[in-house]
């Protein structure tokens, strides 16, 4: 089928191109030289793609990319775009909250979001909002102490 | 994915008008997220998908009716429906469901119509809504009709909507201190697929359990209402003896299958015991 054109806004800035409605929302990012939302398991089990949409986690595997027209969508890669770390971000480096760092992206974004609607998560909490995100390393322990540490800061 | 076609059409009428009862390769998508993985997998592929994000606003509502029933939207996310004030005092039991239901990103996504017409048996809120008494209004071409949900599935990712029929919206009765639970099995991690689900509403009076709803899910071929193991809890004091009973009866009158999330025989087992502890969790959790 043929690409349509769409029109949405990508990390701030206001962008357009063309895509076929069978591509989802990590390839459209590919053509943006966006590499930091990974697919890897290819069914939203893992959290490697995460990407936020209108300021809402998705799994950018499970996403049509043609539904970004309109939309104001955020990857990992605008969170130090000011050439400093997010405190996220600091908060994982400083607890070394991974190990290949594959998975590391999906982890911040979800981390971020869940800061944001719970500011003061218990162990629970961020075991339960982090269940989608797997880690192949193991870092469970060092990502909920990043997150109790960034939500401190 | 193979390559095709998707229409976003404005309107629910619009829509309904291009869908075609004939044509399986045709389909209306919400969230998406069920149905991508079975594009992924190569067991569906589709010539043109009908995109409903685009229909009237209403379609996601979540609002409280004047008869204190709460109408779900289906275009209503899973997180919007999560967040709901009126599920989190109301029905917590439903809130207590979204917790464990895949991801946050996945339930940011999701729709609850979609989540209800993929028919897909291991799905968390079939069950629920349907101990909850819920209904579901559906709209075709010829115009509206209501059915209760358990009556929704026909077998195996199979229900009784016609291919050119769209859920609208789903209605839970006022639970009038109807006691609930949910209840899912997990052999992997705990946002997996189940191995079972079972949901039990039931009122409780002179210590008695009555008109009772037992469902169970996962282990089944579709979504199904337990009338032994019903009538075995009908007018019973919940005490040891009379669970084992329903537990019993329960085990006794479903065919559960075998999949990668456990063998038939220990599903069995599984809905015997945890019929027994979902009424307990219901007692318990209503009782402060």
């Amino acid at each position: 089928m043929d690409a349509r054109p769409i029109n949405f806004t990508l990390n701030g800035q206001p962008v357009s191109t063309a895509i076929e409605p069978h591509r989802n929302l990590v390839e459209l990012l590919q053509r943006f030289d966006l590499f930091g939302a990974r697919e890897s398991c290819g069914q939203g089990l893992c959290g490697c793609c995460t990407v936020l949409v209108d300021g809402k986690a998705v799994s950018g595997c499970l996403y049509f990319a043609v539904w970004a027209d309109g939309k104001s969508i955020t990857t990992i890669e605008a969170l130090d775009a000011n050439g400093e770390l997010a405190p996220m971000q600091q908060a994982f480096v400083d607890a070394a909250a991974f190990q290949c760092g594959y998975c590391t992206p999906g982890f911040i974004l979800m981390s971020q979001q869940l800061l944001k609607e719970n500011p003061n998560p218990s162990d629970d909490d961020i075991r339960h909002y982090l269940s989608g995100n797997l880690c192949r390393c193991g870092t469970y322990p060092e990502v909920i102490e990043a997150v109790k540490a960034a939500a401190k800061r | 994915m193979i390559p095709f076609d998707m229409v976003e059409p404005t309107s629910l009428r619009e829509a309904l008008s291009l869908l075609d009862p004939q044509e399986p390769t045709i389909r209306p998508v919400a969230g998406g997220t069920a149905l991508m993985l079975m594009m992924k997998a190569g067991v569906f592929t589709p010539t043109r998908l009908i995109c409903l994000h685009r229909i009237e606003p209403d379609f996601s509502r979540i609002a409280l009716t004047d008869k204190g029933e709460l109408r779900i939207g289906a275009m209503a996310t899973l997180r919007e429906l999560e967040k709901d004030h009126n599920v989190a005092s109301r029905l917590p039991v439903l809130a207590r469901a979204m917790r464990t239901l895949s991801s946050v990103r996945v339930r940011n996504v999701a729709r609850v119509g979609g989540a209800l017409a993929h028919g897909d048996p291991h799905m968390d809120l079939p069950p629920v809504l349907s101990a909850l008494a819920a209904r579901i209004s559906v709209a075709g071409p010829n115009g509206n009709r209501e059915l209760p949900l358990e009556k929704l599935y026909a077998g195996y990712y199979e229900t009784a909507l016609e291919k050119n029929e769209l859920i609208t919206a789903v209605t839970v009765p006022a639970p009038n201190g109807r006691k609930a639970a949910y209840m899912k099995v997990t052999s992997r991690t705990a946002d997996d697929w189940p191995s079972l689900g079972v949901a039990v509403t039931f009122a409780l009076a002179d210590g008695r359990i009555r008109d009772p709803i037992v469902i169970v899910s996962a282990a089944t071929e579709k979504v199904t209402r337990m009338s032994a193991a019903e009538t075995a809890l009908q007018d019973a004091a919940p005490d040891k003896a009379a669970l084992q009973r329903a537990g019993d009866a329960a085990a006794d009158e479903v065919e559960t299958l075998s999949d990668a999330h456990g063998s038939a025989p220990y599903k069995r087992e599984l809905l015997r015991v945890y019929l027994r502890r979902a009424v307990r969790e219901a007692l318990e959790e209503n009782a402060h």
